[in-house]
């Protein structure tokens, strides 16, 4: 086989059941499918059929590094891993990325992903070593929290070795439970941390000493200089009086609280997350340091949403055009006011008066920690869940309902008694809840539980009193992130219909890996009928080609795409692997691993485009801070567009036999052809 | 950045890399300075050629330890090698290096190491005819100096005989 760089060369198939190891060659995969989620989404599409649910030990879990991790291109330690989602609703092919030094210590002992399959007799963890994979009883584990699980791995193995670990809510099978490193990064938005549970496979630890060669070391260096334009100075720790996003929701820290930045993954050039140290536990008296990156801000104090900072948050100039990774370091400076643009683009609005707890430091330190410790996914919890609960007591929605404890999101008691009670599926009410959001509300009855309108909610652009449903739900069994009304709400039209459209075709939350980006002279172009111009539909399938590039390649969503230096994740995989490859070369390739998604949810999910646009349009319906909404004859008109724009069929939503054979994929469309699942022309 | 400066000192130890106190920089903890250690050394990403040590702290503490060669004024591991100036050499600014192409791999040099963990790479588990020491040279031969300095995005690191920075 001819030496491939970046690449281990080697992925092994780990069957639970059996307790076999068998290797596949990377190169059966690359480059056509470059590396993680494209890898990922071949080998499923291969390998798991219709009829398989979450839980059952026909669902894999799909892990893969990129050709970039452990390489030393900067955000390359992230990697990704995919399956059915129990998160999902319904169960559906989902993926969920994850940052940390896993993914890099996999790749030193000597393998670019695994396919986990089957299901262990017992509770298991897998020991990678050097090429050698063991499956050990995690007996001593079970039950453990996340940390204490973390740190009993490293008595027993050593202090270097990197571990991915679920938590009590992935053994008891909580649906939006999360698999989380060494470090606090999780994935979690699919819920695979109680795929783990269902396997019994509590942990895998990885240990490595072999080298991986890049390309070019060169040229690595060099986008190390390059990428986002790194610091190169002194970060020190300091002090801060408090913590907030939107001047309602500071919760001051008594006598302060130390800060520091650190990254997210093995490599990284930045460092966007949040270091908060000595912070009150929820499980023990000593403090401890948690990391933070997004939504935790919100566990601190919830009375209003995010500001809005004008459609600049979203429409870039070359002039102003500030990476997500120089926002939480604050290291993206003031916007540059000789743009010429500058008064249109920024215009600061107060975020929605939501009201749904107030400032609290130590009851925002406990919340972080109990979804840490149990391992959960944040979201659903500060999301979702708590408003929830805020928003139904205030609309007597829980009026007859006994929890065991009187429902009060202000009280830490109460919190800590409720994650408890559904990590632990504790009586009715724990083990309705352990479901997950969406599946609840339905069980309770959704006109009710969950269509309640909030009265509380108040835009701070108009003045007005605003309708929002006590639950926050959109497409897929997810809640809303950057969509325009309930969380990250402050987003005018021509944005929010763009991540609606990202959602709508996806399966779980985009905006960890898509947010939103685009150009302000197509905004300009746009801003008065957003869903009848190709521009946002085109700005939708760059931003969700750019998706599968960073999940494949690997790389950030917080560095990527830069909307100035467009063939950065070209260079980036040149780098690693020495491959020629253009722009345009990459970006056929994330046509080619959209398509592979787009064939496993027809195939084995039967969607169309009935299912998805009812699915996503329902979140429309409720004012965004301006009092806009979309009408459904609007919806279906950027549908289309999107659909044309893509190939794609209009009246099914199904890519046609021309589209799959253009990208190399006939086999997919003769596969589909003899399901009925390809349209007619 | 240069390595002009003679690798002697009075306190026993030479001119070597040092991590600075949090209230200057707190490490990112991002491994840089392992990663291009080896990239610039051997052109490989890999724990077994790093010649810089990024010791994490417990695992939920976030709080590193960069842990270098000392540069040693009486340099134990010179001293103990079975190949001396031909693999464990000194140059003429006093640094002392291993060539890497002399050297047998017998991992004297990492045993006779006077700090613990041991500032010499040395794996035992690579194949024994395949074994080498991989310890800090500085970058004596690179015109920016040490690439870890160079490369550390944070500069939580720095060189011993630098003046401390302020802090902010």
């Amino acid at each position: 086989m001819e030496k491939l760089y970046g690449y281990t060369g080697k992925i092994a198939r780990i069957n639970l059941t059996d307790k076999s190891v068998t290797e596949i060659p990377t190169s059966n995969y690359v480059p056509k499918y470059l590396g993680g989620r494209g890898v990922c989404n071949k080998i499923f599409w291969d390998e798991v059929g219709p009829e398989v649910g979450a839980f059952d030990p026909e669902n894999k879990i799909i892990y893969m590094t990129g050709p970039t991790t452990a390489t030393g291109i900067p955000t390359g330690g992230r990697s990704v891993m995919t399956g059915i989602s129990p998160n999902n609703l319904p169960e559906q092919y989902s993926w969920s990325g994850i940052g940390g030094w896993f993914g890099a210590e996999v790749k030193f002992a000597g393998y670019d992903g695994f396919i986990i399959e089957g299901k262990a007799a017992e509770p298991t963890y897998l020991y990678i070593e050097d090429g050698d994979i063991q499956f050990l009883s995690a007996k001593n584990l079970w039950g453990k929290l996340v940390h204490d699980t973390q740190n009993k791995l490293e008595e027993i193995h050593g202090r270097d070795v990197n571990s991915i670990v679920i938590g009590p809510a992935g053994e008891n099978l909580m649906r939006n439970a999360s698999i989380t490193t060494s470090n606090d990064n999780v994935a979690a938005k699919s819920g695979f941390g109680a795929v783990f549970g269902s396997k019994n496979l509590k942990a895998i630890t990885a240990k490595g000493t072999g080298a991986v060669v890049p390309a070019s070391a060169e040229k690595v260096l060099e986008l190390r200089r390059r990428m986002a334009n790194p610091l190169m100075d002194h970060k020190p720790l300091v002090v801060e009086p408090g913590h907030s996003i939107g001047p309602a929701n500071f919760a001051e820290a008594k006598g302060g609280f130390k800060k520091a930045y650190v990254a997210c993954s093995h490599g990284c050039n930045q460092h966007c997350n949040m270091l908060m140290l000595d912070m009150k536990s929820a499980f023990k008296d000593e403090k401890v340091n948690h990391v933070e990156k997004c939504v935790s801000v919100f566990a601190f104090g919830f009375e209003e949403d995010v500001p809005y900072g004008g459609p600049g948050d979203t429409f870039v100039t070359e002039k102003n055009h500030t990476l997500a990774c120089k926002m939480i370091p604050r290291e993206g400076g003031p916007p540059d006011e000789s743009d010429e643009h500058f008064g249109e683009m920024f215009n600061f609005q107060r975020g929605d008066k939501l009201d749904f707890w107030k400032p609290d430091f130590d009851k925002g330190s406990v919340i972080n920690d109990l979804c840490n410790e149990y391992g959960v996914d944040k979201w659903d919890v500060i999301v979702w869940l708590l408003p929830w609960l805020s928003m139904g007591k205030k609309e007597g929605v829980f009026d007859e309902i006994d929890l065991g404890m009187e429902i009060d999101v202000e009280s830490e008691e109460f919190v800590k008694y409720l994650l408890d009670m559904i990590v632990y599926r504790k009586g009715y009410y724990g083990n309705l809840l352990a479901e997950g959001m969406a599946r609840a509300i339905r069980t309770l009855g959704k006109e009710k539980f969950g269509d309640t309108i909030y009265q509380g909610r108040y835009s701070q652009v108009t003045g007005d009193r605003l309708d929002l449903p006590i639950s926050l739900e959109t497409a897929w069994g997810h809640c809303v992130h950057w969509q325009g009304r309930g969380f990250e709400a402050s987003m005018e039209k021509p944005a929010w219909v763009a991540t609606n459209l990202h959602q709508m075709n996806s399966t779980r939350d985009t905006q960890t890996i898509a947010h939103h980006h685009d150009y302000f002279k197509n905004y300009v172009e746009l801003k008065d009928d957003p869903c009848r111009s190709p521009l946002t539909a085109q700005a939708v399938i760059m931003g969700e080609n750019k998706a599968e590039i960073k999940d494949s390649v690997t790389c950030c969503d917080w560095q990527s795409p830069d909307l100035f230096w467009m063939d950065m994740e070209a260079q980036m995989f040149e780098a690693a692997t020495g491959f020629k490859t253009t722009e345009a070369e990459l970006n056929e390739a994330a046509e080619r691993s959209k398509l592979l998604f787009r064939a496993i949810i027809i195939r084995n999910y039967g969607r169309d485009r009935n299912m998805e646009v009812n699915a996503i349009f329902p979140i429309m319906t409720y004012p965004d801070p301006w009092g806009q909404t979309v009408t459904w004859k609007e919806w279906n008109d950027l549908v289309d567009i999107y659909y044309h724009e893509r190939g794609w069929d209009k009246e099914t939503g199904w890519p046609t036999r021309a589209v799959y054979e253009r990208f190399g994929l006939g086999f997919v469309a003769d596969e589909l052809e003899k399901i009925g699942k390809l349209p007619a022309n | 950045m240069n390595n002009n400066l003679n690798n002697e000192s009075e306190n026993g130890l030479g001119r070597h890399v040092i991590q600075y106190p949090d209230d200057i920089s707190f490490c990112a903890g991002c491994s840089a300075c392992e990663i291009v250690c080896g990239l610039v050394h051997e052109g490989v990403s890999s724990p077994s050629v790093k010649r810089i040590f990024l010791e994490r702290g417990e695992k939920q503490s976030l709080q590193h330890a960069v842990l270098t060669c000392q540069h040693c004024d009486d340099h134990p591991c010179y001293e103990k090698c079975p190949k001396q100036d031909l693999a464990m050499c000194i140059d003429e600014k006093g640094i002392v290096y291993i060539n890497q192409d002399e050297c047998i791999g017998c991992g004297l040099c990492a045993k006779a190491c006077k700090f613990e963990p041991s500032r010499i790479n040395f794996n035992k588990k690579t194949e024994k005819t395949k074994r080498k020491a991989y310890k800090c040279d500085l970058c004596r031969t690179r015109e920016n100096g040490p690439a870890c300095i160079e490369y550390c995005q944070v500069k939580c690191i720095g060189l011993s005989d630098w003046p401390m920075p302020e802090k902010a």
